[in-house]
């Protein structure tokens, strides 16, 4: 008798959530007139990023960036001669907020979505565009975990973790001449995920993994495990963790005098390592970040541009919400519609140089080609490498 | 990690001075748990947080006085102030939340003292906010190379400081009048009331040497490592803890020996199984201890009082 009741229950929960998304969805299909995203001759594109709480600022840089390519592609007479429209919805960097913009989004008919700050607000907003068919062009979030959902939909123009350890690899490696390699994070899953994806990369490469090891991100003294590096007198260390305890650690590594280069994965790419680390004991540390406007020498227009227009610096996720719109605007006119499958379709043979790295999709929806750049400190701050 | 790590000299004595440095920050906090154990069976899970509020107070004297005198003198004023300060905030501590509950259930002043914890450690993420702090001096990093081992003159300067301190703390203990009530109503408090002893005043003092000598543990660990957070105590504090534990917990002595062991096995641990075994290592260390000595290294079985 319960479990009667208990189905009675869910069906009609289940009924009345489809009664409500129905009558969510009928105004705005009526009046868009069928083809998605097409209202006034204009293409809708839908943005996602945090534009409130401690992110708001990632997600304001992002949002002007998208506006200044969409202007710039709207001023050289559009795509197939519509206007790129762009509607902006807050998710929050929150997993909850992101699913009801996703949804928002979706029910003013956008025809695509080019954004995603953070990965755990990206991750379940994706699964609501896959739902229905609706493109996305996921610019700043990198977790694997967006791939491996295997929506033929979502296409990453930021490196995963993959990318990232083949570029470290590359630089430990072949720029450094390295063989040994140490390699540390701090057990968190992301740290740890790209401590053991480098330490594939380095072994695939015919490099030796000499110390791969995990602090304790809260202690202040890595000295022990410092010696033992000393010991395994390594070319390369290579740390993936964040820029706290890779602050100190540094400092505790130069303090030592182990051998060869230490580099940092883009979870310390901040100047606070620097101010942790001291100047002197952070000068030369390699950091492997995702490109940011400011150190790719083909943004420099760009950067030019946003700076007149928003008078202020574009931030680190800028470039890539630019191309996510020049990606999908290309793509949109080899589609010739606004089709959504066509647009898919069109984004998987994409093909297209941008600000960060000649894009070009594999199956999974990620970068053929890593897109991470290497950054050095010099005097106190990051800068390109010479 | 396929690669053979051979004990030679160098390694040996590296890793004995890694193994003294967090040792003597471990011995340092575990006094005052040692000390408030065992004068009124209190652990104050909050005397890790002092050792918190310790470096906080150092950071902020010593960023109001770097401007004018020399870096040296700066710090060594920084050390001072931070220290006495802290010392009056544990009196304070104990006048406010631990001695109205002197008589009441162990439980509940356990509790307090939880609370007093999250009280200091969200005060100054209140004032400070989370962000890691700089310091603006730090111990310079120059040193001596001894059997190939890197060593510099700031870790011996800790290592000598930790020591003075530890046998100040025993001279005063053993030789002051203070430091014979302090072990006299460790013994039985009722007695020494009846004896003319103003117990009050004594429990205040032993707060004010524990807190004083976290703040020195505070204020050298700031300027060693160059960084301070609001958490830094909760680690630190939660070892010191273990260590006074292994040495035998209201045993002063034991408590150094605790915190030095601890330091020891950790680095033991790192070295041979791995950094992120190493607590792992330490704690199974203490387990077994603990089957073994129930009362720790140096601690003996003292009949219940109550």
């Amino acid at each position: 008798m319960k479990k009667v009741l208990k189905r009675v229950g869910i069906g009609t929960a289940i009924l009345s959530m489809a009664f409500l998304s129905a009558c969510g969805s009928a105004p705005t299909g009526s009046s868009s007139g069928g083809s998605g995203g097409t209202a006034g001759g204009d293409i809708l594109v839908g943005l996602q990023f945090p534009l409130s709480g401690n992110e708001a600022k990632m997600g304001e840089d992002m949002k002007n960036a998208a506006q200044l390519a969409a202007d710039e592609i709207n001023s050289a007479g559009g795509i197939n001669g519509k206007k790129i429209k762009l509607i902006a919805e807050d998710d929050a960097s929150d997993p909850q907020t992101a699913t009801a913009a996703a949804n928002k989004l979706v029910s003013e008919g956008v025809t695509a979505v080019v954004g995603g700050y953070s990965s755990g607000a990206t991750i379940p907003a994706t699964g609501v565009y896959h739902q229905n068919g609706i493109p996305m062009v996921v610019t700043a979030a990198n977790s694997q975990k967006i791939s491996d959902q295997k929506f033929p939909e979502i296409f990453m123009i930021n490196g995963t973790t993959v990318h990232q350890a083949e570029v470290a690899t590359d630089y430990m490696l072949n720029k450094n001449h390295g063989k040994k390699i140490a390699i540390i994070h701090d057990n968190s899953g992301y740290a740890k995920d790209l401590a053991e994806r480098t330490k594939a990369a380095v072994e695939a490469a015919g490099g030796q993994v000499v110390v791969f090891d995990a602090v304790n991100p809260d202690e202040s003294d890595f000295s022990a495990l410092i010696s033992k590096l000393k010991q395994a007198k390594p070319d390369a260390t290579y740390w993936t963790a964040y820029y706290k305890a890779g602050g100190a650690f540094i400092k505790q590594f130069k303090q030592q005098g182990v051998s060869g280069i230490i580099g940092v994965g883009d979870g310390s790419n901040d100047k606070t390592l620097i101010d942790i680390a001291g100047k002197s004991a952070a000068e030369g540390t390699f950091v492997t970040t995702s490109p940011t406007a400011e150190f790719l020498p083909e943004a420099k227009k760009f950067v030019e541009e946003y700076k007149a227009k928003y008078k202020q610096d574009p931030g680190p996720y800028s470039a890539l919400e630019y191309d996510g719109i020049k990606v999908l605007a290309d793509s949109i006119k080899r589609a010739g519609s606004t089709d959504k499958a066509a647009i898919v379709k069109a984004l998987q043979s994409t093909d297209l140089k941008t600000l960060s790295s000649q894009v070009s999709f594999n199956s999974e929806g990620t970068l053929k080609k890593s897109n991470f750049i290497v950054l050095q400190v010099k005097n106190g701050t990051f800068a390109l490498p010479q | 990690m396929g690669l053979h790590l051979a004990i030679t000299s160098d390694i040996f004595v590296q890793q004995l001075i890694n193994a003294l440095i967090i040792g003597s920050f471990y011995a340092l906090i575990a006094l005052g748990y040692t000390m408030v154990y065992g004068i009124i069976k209190l652990l104050n899970f909050a005397h890790g947080d002092l050792f918190m509020v310790g470096a906080y107070i150092g950071f902020t004297v010593l960023g109001k006085v770097t401007g004018t005198g020399g870096s040296l003198v700066g710090v060594i004023i920084a050390f001072i102030i931070a220290m006495i300060v802290t010392g009056f905030l544990g009196m304070g501590m104990e006048r406010v939340a631990y001695r109205p509950l002197l008589k009441a259930p162990r439980l509940s002043i356990l509790i307090t003292a939880v609370g007093m914890s999250l009280v200091l450690e969200n005060g100054v993420f209140a004032g400070f906010g989370a962000k890691p702090q700089i310091m603006p001096v730090t111990l310079p990093t120059n040193g001596f190379t001894l059997l190939g081992a890197n060593i510099t003159y700031s870790q011996i300067g800790i290592i000598v400081l930790s020591a003075l301190l530890m046998w100040g703390l025993h001279a005063f203990i053993h030789r002051s009048i203070y430091g014979k009530a302090m072990r006299a109503i460790a013994i039985d408090q009722t007695a020494c009331s009846l004896m003319g002893i103003n117990v009050n005043k004594v429990i205040s003092l032993t707060f004010f040497v524990g807190s004083f000598l976290a703040a020195a543990a505070g204020m050298m660990n700031a300027t060693y490592y160059g960084n301070i957070t609001f958490m830094m105590g909760f680690t630190f504090g939660l070892k010191a803890f273990t260590a006074a534990v292994i040495g035998g917990i209201g045993n002063i002595p034991g408590a150094m020996l605790g915190g030095l062991t601890l330091g020891i096995l950790e680095t033991i641990g790192t070295y041979t199984i791995g950094s992120e075994w190493k607590d792992v290592f330490a704690f199974i260390i203490l387990i077994f201890l603990l089957v073994v000595k129930p009362t720790g290294i140096l601690g003996e079985k003292v009949t219940e009082r109550m």
